[in-house]
């Protein structure tokens, strides 16, 4: 072992420090976005003057009673001077106890300011105020459960097509079938296609005038273009991004899995072989448990990533009829809609939440079933 | 697993002493046929891969109206550029690409530069918390974009750094940077530590023997790296429309006007964005497992 030596640390932290800066500073921020709001707070006076002493603070809308009053001159920055008001109230500040002071009439709303009992404060110093204004706005968003549900209808289609599919292609190329490369690189060619490009790609073949109706048509199935792609055909819409994604996305898997195949002994296979076992038996007992490790790897990246699915679906439904959370997102960040960052922040916050649990359950699950095989 | 649907146990594989001509023959036919049927379904899962690009292609490369038009042809005949002409030429395009170009250039620089000492350090030093760091960089490469865009859209605009090409290629860098690290990390584990060592026998500082040895054999890796960072800034979508309203990259400029324009401009953008990943596709080959395979490890 060579002695202990600081440069590792000195050629990393460059990047670990980038990586802090755009990773811890915006989940800070996000996490201030989705439970602060403006607000304002106001300090309560013990003389009538903007110089006095601070005796207590009062939210907005608190109820004040009005005990006393003085009219009061103010110097406006020209010089000259108005009429300003100044009421001692008594109502309840911030930490709920009962407090006494001065307010000028600029921060309460008053009915008649000789003669009223009540007010209401209405304005004060701005200030950040934590709340659950933004999520329960989320949760009450009537897009919000249908965008989750079709999320969650997506990733429970996808994901079982992409492995199985991912595992076929796997098998074939380690067969060393001639030309196996080839088809690895065929293969591999989605890995580096966007999830738009994908989405209109689909779009293509799955619009009324597209390549599956211009089909259907040459083959005599149908004699006037079926539309899949309307509002009240939700489950083609679904048909199509599922292919798309399944498309798109199935070569990462497949490269995960090839490169687990390559790790498995080729004894294993050929004991499996000796014995008589079928082709069906080989992938059951000993290349999927073999495999399982890499499995375990591409399922939480590809479930981290479904959840944010997003281009593929807005490019073929257009995002309306059909909708999911990373769109809401959107929805709700883009300044030409909803334009409120709040609640967009919590939607992504959400997506995190969802991903993260998903990958504690995961690694939670395979670790119990690795004790219960231990105990066996 | 050099078989497929095979219903009996097979005995093919198995030396038989008493094998009989017969016996062979049949075990050969057998054989031949399997190869035979993992050939046809590897062709399948070919064509599904490739028709739909050969598809977007054709309506690329066809005049507009044969792409309006329906039933649709399955091949660019007469071929035309008129479509691809039309949408390179639509107001904001070329301004798009632009953008997109610039944002992954950058992007590939910044993630490169950063990613080549830590990936060395990975791959060539023990050290006390080099699995933490690992494991820390594998899983904010797992971590949502979603939630980055949206606090950093809102602190771009509070540093007057929104919209601007620098910033999304920053947040860019961001993304891509775990990914660049790992891959040029399992680059640089590829180079013999016995050729730096020689290196370094022969009179060279640590720092003239990677200068001068291990850069040059790791150069092809280290560029195939960059030109996977270069794709993935290239294909971002989400973060380059949060991040820009008028500086727009060629993704976040087509998805946004995707609503508003018609199919040939859909079409020809759809293979346009395709074009670097299928060049993409060729360069790399030789890092894929390089890129993804390493994950599992």
């Amino acid at each position: 072992m060579k002695k202990f030596s600081w440069t590792p640390y000195l050629l990393l932290l460059p990047s670990l420090l980038y990586l802090l800066v755009f990773f811890a500073y915006p989940m800070f921020e996000s996490l201030r976005l989705a439970f602060q709001k403006d607000s304002a707070i106001l300090s309560v006076r013990d003389e009538p003057s903007e110089n006095a002493a601070q005796v207590g603070q009062v939210k907005l809308q608190t109820v004040v009673n009005v005990l006393d009053r003085q009219e009061l001159e103010e110097t406006l920055p020209n010089g000259r001077t108005r009429p300003i008001f100044w009421f001692q109230v008594e109502g309840e500040d911030i930490d709920g106890n009962t407090v006494t002071g001065w307010v000028n009439q600029k921060s309460i709303f008053i009915e008649n300011r000789r003669t009223s009992e009540t007010a209401r404060v209405v304005a004060g110093e701005p200030t950040k105020e934590w709340t659950f204004d933004f999520v329960e706005r989320m949760f009450n968003d009537y897009r919000f459960k249908r965008s989750l549900i079709t999320t969650l209808i997506l990733i429970v289609l996808i994901l079982p097509l992409q492995f199985v599919l991912a595992i076929i292609m796997g098998l074939i190329i380690q067969s060393r079938i001639r030309g196996s490369n080839i088809f690895l690189y065929i293969y591999a060619i989605p890995l580096g296609i966007s999830d738009l490009a994908s989405g209109i790609l689909w779009y293509s073949i799955f619009t009324q005038r597209g390549f599956l109706n211009s089909f259907l048509d040459t083959v005599g199935l149908i004699d006037k273009p079926y539309i899949f792609i309307q509002a009240s055909n939700r489950e083609w819409m679904i048909v199509a991004i599922v292919l798309a994604e399944v498309w798109r996305a199935t070569s990462i898997v497949m490269v995960i899995v090839v490169s687990g195949l390559q790790a498995i002994s080729r004894d294993y296979m050929e004991a499996g072989e000796v014995f008589g076992a079928t082709l069906w038996q080989r992938i059951r007992y000993i290349i999927l448990p073999l495999l399982k490790p890499s499995l375990q790897v591409a399922l939480i990246l590809r479930t981290i990533l479904a959840f944010q699915v997003f281009a593929v679906v807005v490019a073929i439904t257009g995002g309306d009829v059909l909708t999911v959370l990373a769109n809401e997102t959107y929805r709700w960040y883009d300044p030409a809609r909803y334009n409120n960052a709040n609640v967009a922040a919590v939607y992504a916050l959400f997506i995190m939440v969802l991903s993260l649990g998903i990958s504690l359950f995961y690694l939670r699950a395979v670790r119990s079933q690795e004790e219960a095989s231990k105990n066996l | 697993m050099t078989t497929l649907e095979t219903p009996m146990n097979s005995t093919t594989t198995r030396p038989s002493m008493e094998a009989t001509a017969a016996d062979r023959k049949r075990a050969k036919r057998r054989h031949s046929i399997r190869r035979g049927s993992i050939y046809v379904l590897a062709c399948i899962i070919a064509l599904w891969i490739l028709l739909p690009i050969w598809l977007i292609g054709t309506m690329a490369f066809s005049t507009p109206e044969d792409v309006r038009d329906y039933p649709k042809q399955f091949a660019p005949i007469p071929a035309s550029t008129e479509t691809m002409d039309f949408f390179l030429n639509t107001d904001g395009i070329q301004r798009a690409a632009r953008n997109s170009i610039v944002v992954a250039i950058i992007t590939l620089i910044l993630s490169t530069l950063l990613a080549i000492p830590a990936g060395y350090a990975i791959a060539r030093y023990l050290f006390p918390g080099r699995d933490a760091i690992r494991l820390g960089i594998l899983s904010v490469r797992a971590f949502p974009i979603v939630v980055l865009a949206v606090p950093l859209a809102i602190t771009f605009i509070k540093w007057d750094m929104y919209d601007k090409v620098y910033s999304l290629a920053l947040m860019h860098t961001a993304l891509t940077l775990p990914t660049t690290i790992l891959v040029v990390a399992s680059v640089f584990a590829g180079v013999p530590y016995e050729l730096e060592e020689a290196a370094r026998i022969f009179g060279c500082t640590p720092a003239k023997a990677f200068w001068k040895v291990v850069l040059p054999l790791a150069m092809p890796g280290i560029a195939a790296a960059a030109i996977l960072t270069f794709v993935l800034s290239w294909n971002e979508v989400f973060a380059a429309i949060l991040l820009t309203l008028t500086n727009r990259t060629l993704p976040a400029q087509i998805l946004y006007t995707l609503d508003k324009s018609g199919d040939p401009f859909k079409f020809a953008g759809g293979f346009f964005m395709l074009i670097p990943s299928l060049i993409f596709i060729f360069f790399i080959r030789r890092y894929l497992f390089n890129m993804y395979g390493q994950l599992n490890k």
